[in-house]
């Protein structure tokens, strides 16, 4: 098995999308020539030609749209948006397009695109390039959210997300970009909808998806060294999301905390929160927490964005809290 | 180098003002280029190194109740609009201090005082943004006019189409300035946009102009015709200034990309140098020239302190900006 | 024409401040007949059934079963037409003017919500604080919350209290986990208690959880008692004497020169009371009740026996009132006609003590010579509350009640 950085890791699901089926292309804001902003598509264009692998102007909503298009019309396209704030100008080919084509002209057609978008903060980015906005598209029926948390997840996610039948929003961590995780080449694609238990415990489980599911392991360790067991749930995908697991995981431990780095306000783990107090009501000994960032724009200054973000020391509170 | 054109009309106090502007830009970009590589400024720059007479050259032309919105690389537009030097420092610094209190670094450096409405994150978002600037104007009759800044790769976002629309058919007294530096982060102008942009404004009926936009003289004389059209009431205009961009698309980008005799050729157009070349033409004793260099020296040196002696921005106090506070009746 | 009131909790007697309602016997929307059975509430005593006072419709519940509000508390809106609510009930103007205000504390676009000050409809909420999973797991052990004590943030119960009470036995099938279950199929029946059942429940619970008990035993000679009954009823006329009227005389007379066992506790304050009353525990087809008898100092003992007789009639009929059931700081419960020897008893809420009456004995005893002497002894066994008695004046009240048995005469002095 062999060390493999995030950004490689969705490269190389990529790469073998775009070899094993000639209808899956590829386009963005700078991602041929360039290599995307990112080096996400790095060496795409070389291997694949300009036919499949597109750079596009500045034209969010037309990238979108023409992605939602060419997916009615028999192709698998992958697009990408270069910030996930910059999806506002795209919202409506993602909210009243792709979300609704198979529905409304009553199942002709599916649409088989992937929209890729980092979110995240932790780079002093500033307002508008930090935030994390899956919960918008979590809340619109006919759309899937995706949100890995390594590189293993995030090549075997994308695989499974570029084989679904329906429109996905493919979202990375900008600030994983460079983290390095284990992968083996030979393993499947991850079904989309399942939760994977990151760490076994018994007194509380942290339910997370994408980075802040390390910053939830991070916890569970300065935990462990306290005696207290925690249990971490990996959501991997947010929409559709593993009720069963989270279920299971909280009737084992009967105290839940939901972590995401998004705004904590309407945000996923609200949802969670509601299904688990409906669900699980009778299998809770404590009132459910959430971490989450507080209710304001993600702020520029350093030390502003540092207090902003939630980390593993705010976990550890709520989870003392669950406990007390 | 082409040597500049209007050199003999205009009178020395106006060179030597347009060289301290396009010089304090420059400077001041300069000084922050070595402030983020040593990690003072947090976050990622653009700067507009080589396209300074774009910004003195248009805002010159400006009055302090116009009103103006720009782009990611607004560094200049800031400064030439007079945003004040220490607080614009402060800001990209990330501190308590700064003209947005640390909140928005460069890319969000705005001050409602001197008509600057901010910089923006989002290509093309700032157009809209000077359009309803210039309804303000319009609908107040306060003679004052709005200017919307954009690079040649916001053309291709469909706002700037819808823009164009809105302020042809509603008449606004708004400037579009297009700063036309043949790049769009990494890619090539010709591979981001199948028109140009005096073209498509002659679709909606608005008439333009197009400028050596180093040229900061050029640029000053063109807006401010532009700008006499627009105040008599005359509807929108727009005013192309094709430039270049010396640096990296932000600071760290290598620029790899650029052909290098591109890169070799940038000297020639540096619109400083142009302008200096003016200057000695018209026998100004370099005395001058030199204490002006001295005078910049000493304003970013005092910001750069005053920069670095800002205190970290208080988390409360940014939360409670999220909103207005409403004062209870 | 529509005239909605407030149907309020009403003051069922004289030291009722609250009642749970234990169940609503008509439907929202439902209309009544009078005299028709509305709801039962459930007081410190026993379960009341509050009857219609005309025709008429039920509209909104306030309350609903199993919660405990404060006497005058709205309960309902209905239409009785004009009729007169109970008289002890605090009247409502117009369901406007009493509809419970809503809870007003809520700071607007605040993130902290003060929970503790929202209360129920106005009145201030007796609510057992437990987390889901604590009521599941008492729930399946059949634990009452009310037994255990919170341990989380504001007195929560949480799962792990319970687990403990569990361990400690508070539950019902901790207790019984012994038995072994000989077939599957033969699962233990179960029926949902009456209102009845659970109201004894409650107030036996709170009793004994909340009043500290001590037991004093003590055997009386019950010769002389015998022969004095024999005495008294030898002719025949009037009213046959028990051996528990001279009982009741012989409390009424311990009672008399005990100041402090006519004495209860109450909300922290101690409060003597100026009569002679004595509560009597009956056994009827519903259960077993304690009616008081009410100022009985003065009576002689054919005047007890009538007044008892007629009481325990009336407890036997179902017709107590509320009043009945309240007042007094003793109770005698006389087991005499089983085969017990002492019988320790709960003390009745309220009260301070009560005399568990055993069956009269026959028993040898060494006489003054060492020579065994056939005697018939009567077991008494007091309970007393800590809180009025300590042990001194327990035994002093019981060493009392012994004298006015084992010398009965003087039952006959006023
Ligand atoms: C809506 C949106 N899409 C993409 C970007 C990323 N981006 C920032 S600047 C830029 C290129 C802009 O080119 P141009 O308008 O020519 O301005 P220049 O950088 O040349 O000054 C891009 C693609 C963005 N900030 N906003
Ligand atoms: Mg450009």
């Amino acid at each position: 098995m062999a060390e493999v950085r995030f950004g490689k890791a969705v490269n190389m699901a990529l790469d073998d999308a775009l070899a094993a089926d000639p209808t899956v292309i590829l386009f963005g804001e700078d991602v041929a020539e360039a290599g995307g902003p990112f080096g996400v598509t790095r060496g795409l264009l070389e291997k694949y030609g300009d036919r499949r692998v597109r750079d596009t102007p500045i034209s969010e909503a037309a990238i979108v749209g023409a992605a939602v298009g060419a997916a009615m019309s028999g192709l698998k396209p992958i697009v990408e948006i270069m910030f996930m704030d910059f999806v506002a100008i795209a919202m409506d080919a993602m909210v009243n397009q792709a979300a609704k084509a198979r529905f409304m002209f009553g199942g002709q057609c599916s649409v088989p695109m992937v929209l890729r978008t980092p979110h995240g903060g932790g780079v002093n980015a500033g307002p508008q390039h930090s935030q994390c906005l899956e919960a918008w598209f979590a809340h619109i029926p006919g759309l899937k959210v995706v949100v890995p948390s390594n590189p293993s997840d995030a090549n075997r996610l994308l695989r499974a997300a570029i084989a679904d039948p329906d429109p996905i929003v493919f979202v990375e961590n900008k600030a994983m970009y460079s983290l390095k995780g284990e992968f083996d080449e030979s393993s499947e694609p991850i079904e989309i909808g399942k939760a994977y238990v990151a760490r076994a415990g018994n007194d509380v489980t942290i339910v997370s998806y994408g980075a802040a599911v390390n910053t939830a392991l991070q916890a569970a360790d300065k935990l462990a060294s306290r005696n207290i067991s925690v249990e971490v749930v990996d959501l991997r995908s947010i929409q559709p999301w593993d009720e069963e697991a989270v279920l299971a995981s909280l009737s084992r431990t009967h105290r839940l905390v939901v972590l995401h780095e998004a705004v904590t306000a309407f945000g996923v783990g609200a949802e969670i929160v509601a299904r688990m107090s409906d669900i699980g009501f009778d299998e809770l000994d404590a009132p459910i927490k959430r971490v989450g960032a507080p209710f304001m724009p993600t702020p520029f200054a350093k030390s502003l964005e540092s207090q902003y973000l939630p980390n593993a020391e705010d976990v550890i509170a709520a989870v003392e809290q669950v406990l007390a | 180098m082409s040597p500049a054109k209007s050199d003999n009309s205009v009178p020395k106090s106006r060179l030597l003002e347009f060289y301290e502007q396009m010089l304090l830009v420059r400077e001041a970009e300069n000084r922050l280029s070595k402030l983020f590589a040593d990690g003072e400024v947090p976050g990622f720059i653009h700067l507009s190194v080589g396209q300074e007479a774009v910004c003195v050259g248009v805002t010159s032309a400006l009055k302090r109740e116009d009103t103006l919105a720009s782009n990611h690389r607004g560094h200049g537009h800031a400064l030439s609009k007079g945003v004040e030097l220490n607080s614009f420092f402060l800001e990209i610094m990330g501190k308590e201090e700064g003209i947005c209190g640390g909140r928005g670094g460069s890319m969000h450096v705005a001050d409602m005082s001197v008509g600057m409405l901010g910089a923006n994150g989002i290509v093309g978002a700032g157009i809209p943004l000077a359009v309803g600037s210039a309804l303000a104007h319009q609908v107040r009759e306060n003679g004052a006019i709005a200017a919307a800044f954009f690079g040649d790769g916001a053309l291709a976002e469909g706002v700037l189409h819808e823009s164009f629309n809105l302020a042809a058919l509603w008449k606004l007294p708004i400037l579009f300035v297009c700063e036309n530096n043949g790049w769009s982060e990494f890619s090539p102008t010709d591979r981001q946009f199948g028109a140009n942009v005096r073209e498509l404004a002659g679709v909606f009926g608005i008439p333009s102009d197009y400028v050596d936009g180093d040229d900061v003289l050029d640029v000053h004389d063109a807006a401010s015709d532009l700008v006499t059209a627009i105040r008599a009431g005359e509807g929108p205009r727009v005013l192309e200034c094709v430039t270049h961009r010396v640096r990296g698309h932000f600071e760290g980008d290598s620029q790899k990309y650029r052909a290098e005799d591109e890169m070799n050729s940038l000297s020639n157009h540096d619109p400083i140098a142009k302008l200096e070349s003016v200057i000695s033409k018209r026998r100004i004793p370099k005395k001058e020239v030199a204490a002006i260099r001295e005078k910049i020296d000493a304003k970013i040196n005092a910001a750069v302190e005053a920069g670095r002696a800002g205190n970290a921005p208080d988390f409360d106090r940014a939360q409670a900006d999220v909103y207005t506070a409403v004062r209870g009746v | 024409m529509s005239h909605v009131t407030n149907l309020n909790m009403p003051k069922l007697g004289l030291t009722m401040t609250e009642g749970t309602i234990s169940e609503w016997m008509i439907s929202p929307g439902a209309s009544f007949k009078k005299d028709d059975v509305v709801l039962v509430v459930e007081t410190e005593k026993i379960a009341n059934e509050i009857e219609a006072p005309a025709d008429g419709v039920l509209h909104d519940i306030l309350v609903e079963a199993g919660e405990t509000v404060a006497v005058g508390a709205p309960l309902a809106n209905w239409d009785v037409g004009a009729a007169v609510m109970f008289e002890a009930a605090v009247e409502g103007e117009d369901a406007a003017a009493t509809t419970p205000e809503p809870a007003k504390e809520i700071a607007a676009a605040t993130t902290s919500i003060e929970v503790t000050k929202i209360t129920a409809r106005g009145v201030e909420s007796k609510r057992i604080i437990a987390t889901p999973l604590a009521r599941r797991i008492a729930r399946q052990n059949d634990i009452d919350l009310a037994d255990i004590s919170g341990s989380g943030p504001k007195g929560r119960i949480k799962a792990e209290d319970v687990h403990a009470a569990i361990a400690g036995g508070t539950s019902r099938a901790a207790q019984s986990s012994g038995v072994t279950v000989t077939s599957p199929d033969v699962l233990p029946d179960r029926r949902a208690a009456t209102s009845y059942e659970t109201a004894a429940a409650r107030r036996l619970t709170e009793a004994k959880r909340d009043t500290p008990h001590f037991y004093l035993s003590t055997e009386v000679d019950a010769a002389a008692l015998l022969a004095l009954r024999q005495q008294l009823n030898a002719d025949n006329e009037g009213l046959r004497i028990s051996v528990n009227h001279l009982i009741i005389a012989a409390v009424a007379r311990a009672l008399q020169e005990n100041e402090t066992a006519n004495c209860v506790w109450r909300d922290g304050e101690i409060m003597t009371y100026g009569t002679t009353d004595i509560g009597m525990a009956v056994n009827t087809e519903k259960g077993l009740f304690a009616p008081v008898l009410k100022n009985i100092g003065n009576f002689g003992i054919a005047s007890i026996a009538e007044a008892a007789r007629e009481l325990a009639e009336r407890a036997r009929s179902g017709q107590l009132s509320s009043d009945d059931l309240s007042g007094g700081a003793a109770t005698i419960s006389n087991a005499g006609m089983f085969d017990v020897t002492y019988m320790g008893s709960i003390i009745n809420p309220g009260q301070s003590s009560i005399l568990g009456v055993g069956s009269i004995r026959e028993i040898f005893r060494p006489d003054e010579d060492g020579q065994p002497e056939l005697k018939q002894e009567m077991g008494l066994v007091l309970s007393c509350d800590h809180r009025i008695f300590d042990g001194v004046s327990g035994l002093t009240f019981l060493n009392s009640i012994k004298a006015n048995l084992e010398k009965p005469l003087r039952l006959l002095v006023n």
